[in-house]
């Protein structure tokens, strides 16, 4: 995998090749792989030689780049060897580190331990940012969390997501790491909410509402639905403050919740004019100001809203109609979401 | 209308954490515009380095492919080599549309230097600007030269095996198959890895992937689109393309399938291993756990993609060594 990184990085020099293995080892530990397979991959990643070594019982085993275990493990544990609670690794790099080796080297120590029940933290092999944005972790943990990554206790920040793969233009600054969650690994960044900030550019990406660190959670939360909402290169970045409430509603909602409205919504999928007809009636007042958003005549509007009217069995001009109407949208647009599955590099940036 | 959950097997999980590296320069839906990207980030490294780490003597040819248009082929020899050996000539990867003959090699060449066979791997034109029949009778031709060079490039024709990964494994099954029907050099084995053999995509297996790991249905159709354009899917596709579609596979020569339990390919790899024995063949099938396509290439210090590639090199050693 070694090489496979150097594809990467000379693919796109602003890749962040230390997050591709911290997901990496985050999938091993999840997983509950050995330590053959820890050690497999860190050798894999390094290109060199890694080994391990364990005080009582006695235990070495050294893998090379193949993963293939080697017989001799008679090497004495060297000393750049990361050792902790009777547990050593470490990498054989002939010559001088690499860039990589340090990160590959922590993670490695860190599955290790969780592997052999040693680590501090038992199983939670989370960190302080996936702590903090956990809603079950205890507050005062999370408040701790929030101190360890130097946020202030009463500054509002937001929550930035992304996939592993996003294409940054522009990488704000702030506490980064990988965070694992049903959608699998998240790229999140805690940055501070500032009125008309700019320092974010990329694709996809969901934006979280602001709150203070002891809900950051709610603002993690939000960021993944927006994230979801991305459509790129239509939509490559959603704010979660564009929908107010709604999100926070959408965020909270079991996965496999009843929405009715949504499943008769799918239907207008078989019209070609779907969604951009319900986008056009969501934005508009009337009949006429859709049909001119939408660019068609007033006629055919009106034709597609009796269709949709049909189909939803309500109105979505009348009372309540453009909430419910808008929800079911949002819904369906999130069942139907490929972004997280479809990390494709950009033509204009990669080639 | 809810909407379903897809079923499908779950990745290994050392491979899934590999995949956490793989989709940086290999996503899982290749679409036409992502063509030129893969052409870059699927180009082989370079290999003087390997090969004389392992003692790969490397001879560059041309020979005449599809026809007569120049083709390239490298000839790779064991080390110390005296006397004619076994050969393999062997198809890349790269879905039709990408990759070089250097692609995926690295598992090939302990073929090389471990059992002591020559391989001939080819610059096979690829598509869409050379749509079929460029890519596969480009092969052929290869294969052709390969037998009728035999002497001079110090090869036993007693000893000649077909070979090819992915595409290349759709295009070693439509080589032993032409070579059969042509009356073309006898082959004494055809080696499969996770074969891209049915242009139709009708598989439970090929819609279960959309969107995950490396090469998924749209990817799929991106390939077989570029070979056959508006032919893709109906009854003019020949079978040495889409060796599916063969109807007669009698008279075969022992085949190596193996293939991934969470890939594309796996229900039309276990239909062709079937074919094969229903019409008398002989072949070996290998159904791997959580594995994902070609993730021998992409993770080899996997457990699943050691065993893969071990299981591999014993059925060839039988064949092969001496």
């Amino acid at each position: 995998m070694q090489e496979l990184l150097g594809r990467i990085a000379r693919l796109d020099p602003s890749a962040s090749l230390g997050l591709r293995v911290i997901a990496c080892f985050d999938e091993l530990v999840v997983g509950n792989v050995n330590t053959r397979a820890l050690l497999s991959a860190a050798a894999s990643l390094a290109g060199c030689v890694a080994g391990f070594h364990q005080d009582q019982p006695v235990r070495s085993l050294r893998v090379n780049p193949r993963g293939e275990v080697l017989r001799d493990t008679t090497a004495p544990v060297p000393p750049t060897a990361t050792t902790a609670a009777g547990l050593s690794v470490w990498l054989e790099r002939v010559g001088d580190a690499l860039p990589n080796d340090a990160i590959i080297l922590e993670r490695l120590a860190l599955a290790v331990r969780i592997r052999h029940g040693r680590s501090r933290t038992g199983f939670d092999h989370r960190r302080d940012l996936g702590r903090l944005v956990d809603m079950d972790t205890p507050v005062d943990e999370r408040m701790a969390a929030a101190g360890a990554l130097g946020l202030g206790a009463t500054r509002l920040y937001r929550l930035v997501t992304a996939p592993l793969f996003v294409v940054w233009e522009r990488h704000p600054r702030g506490p980064e790491d990988v965070v694992p969650t049903v959608h699998g690994p998240i790229h999140a960044v805690i940055v501070p909410a500032q009125p008309g900030d700019e320092t974010l550019k990329a694709s996809p990406a969901g934006i979280g509402v602001a709150t203070q660190p002891q809900d950051l959670h709610h603002s993690f939360r939000t960021a993944l639905v927006a994230l979801r909402l991305c459509d790129p290169p239509r939509v490559p970045t959603v704010h979660a403050d564009e929908y107010g409430g709604l999100i926070g509603l959408l965020a909270d909602a079991p996965a496999a919740s009843a929405q009715p409205d949504a499943d008769r919504l799918a239907e207008l999928e078989a019209h070609g004019w779907g969604a951009a007809t319900i986008e056009a009636v969501i934005h508009s007042q009337s009949v006429r100001q859709a049909a001119r958003l939408a660019g068609v005549h007033h006629s055919t509007m009106q034709t597609r809203i009796d269709t949709i009217t049909t189909l939803l069995g309500f109105d979505p001009f009348d009372g309540f109609g453009k909430p419910r109407l808008g929800t079911a949208y949002l819904v369906w647009r999130l069942r139907r979401s490929r972004v997280l599955e479809l990390p494709s590099p950009t033509k204009e940036t990669r080639t | 209308m809810t909407v379903a959950p897809v079923l499908r097997p779950e990745f290994d999980a050392e491979l899934r954490a590999g995949l956490a590296v793989v989709g940086g320069m290999f996503p899982p839906t290749i679409t036409d515009d992502l063509i030129d990207f893969m052409r870059v980030s699927y180009a082989s490294p370079p290999m003087d380095d390997v090969l004389r780490d392992r003692g790969i003597a490397r001879e560059e040819h041309v020979a005449p492919g599809h026809l007569g248009d120049p083709i390239e082929v490298s000839v790779l020899r064991p080390p110390g080599q005296n006397g004619p050996r076994p050969a393999v000539v062997y198809a890349h990867s790269g879905g039709l549309m990408f990759g070089d003959r250097f692609s995926g090699i690295d598992l090939v060449l302990d073929w090389v230097d471990r059992m002591g066979a020559i391989l001939v791997t080819v610059e096979y034109r690829l598509a869409p600007e050379f749509p079929d029949p460029y890519p596969r009778e480009d092969m052929y031709a290869a294969l052709e030269w390969t037998a009728a060079h035999a002497d001079a490039l110090d090869i036993r024709t007693d000893r000649l095996v077909v070979a090819g990964a992915s595409a290349g494994g759709g295009l070693a099954a439509g080589m032993a198959l032409a070579a059969r029907d042509r009356g073309g050099p006898p082959l004494v084995g055809q080696v499969l890895d996770y074969p891209m053999l049915d242009d139709r995509g009708i598989t439970t297996s090929m819609h279960q992937f959309d969107g995950v790991g490396v090469w998924d249905r749209v990817s799929n159709q991106t390939g077989w689109r570029a070979l056959l354009g508006d032919a893709c899917g109906s009854e003019s596709v020949s079978p040495y393309a889409a060796p599916s579609r063969a109807e007669n596979l009698h008279g075969l020569p022992p085949a190596f399938i193996d293939v991934g339990a969470a890939e594309v390919f796996r229900d039309e790899a276990i239909a062709y291993a079937d074919a094969l024995w229903k019409a008398g063949g002989d072949a070996e099938l290998h159904v791997w756990s959580g594995a994902f396509h070609a993730c021998d290439i992409f993770a080899p210090h996997t457990a699943v993609g050691q065993s893969m590639i071990k299981t591999r090199n014993t059925w060839l050693e039988t064949i092969l060594a001496d």
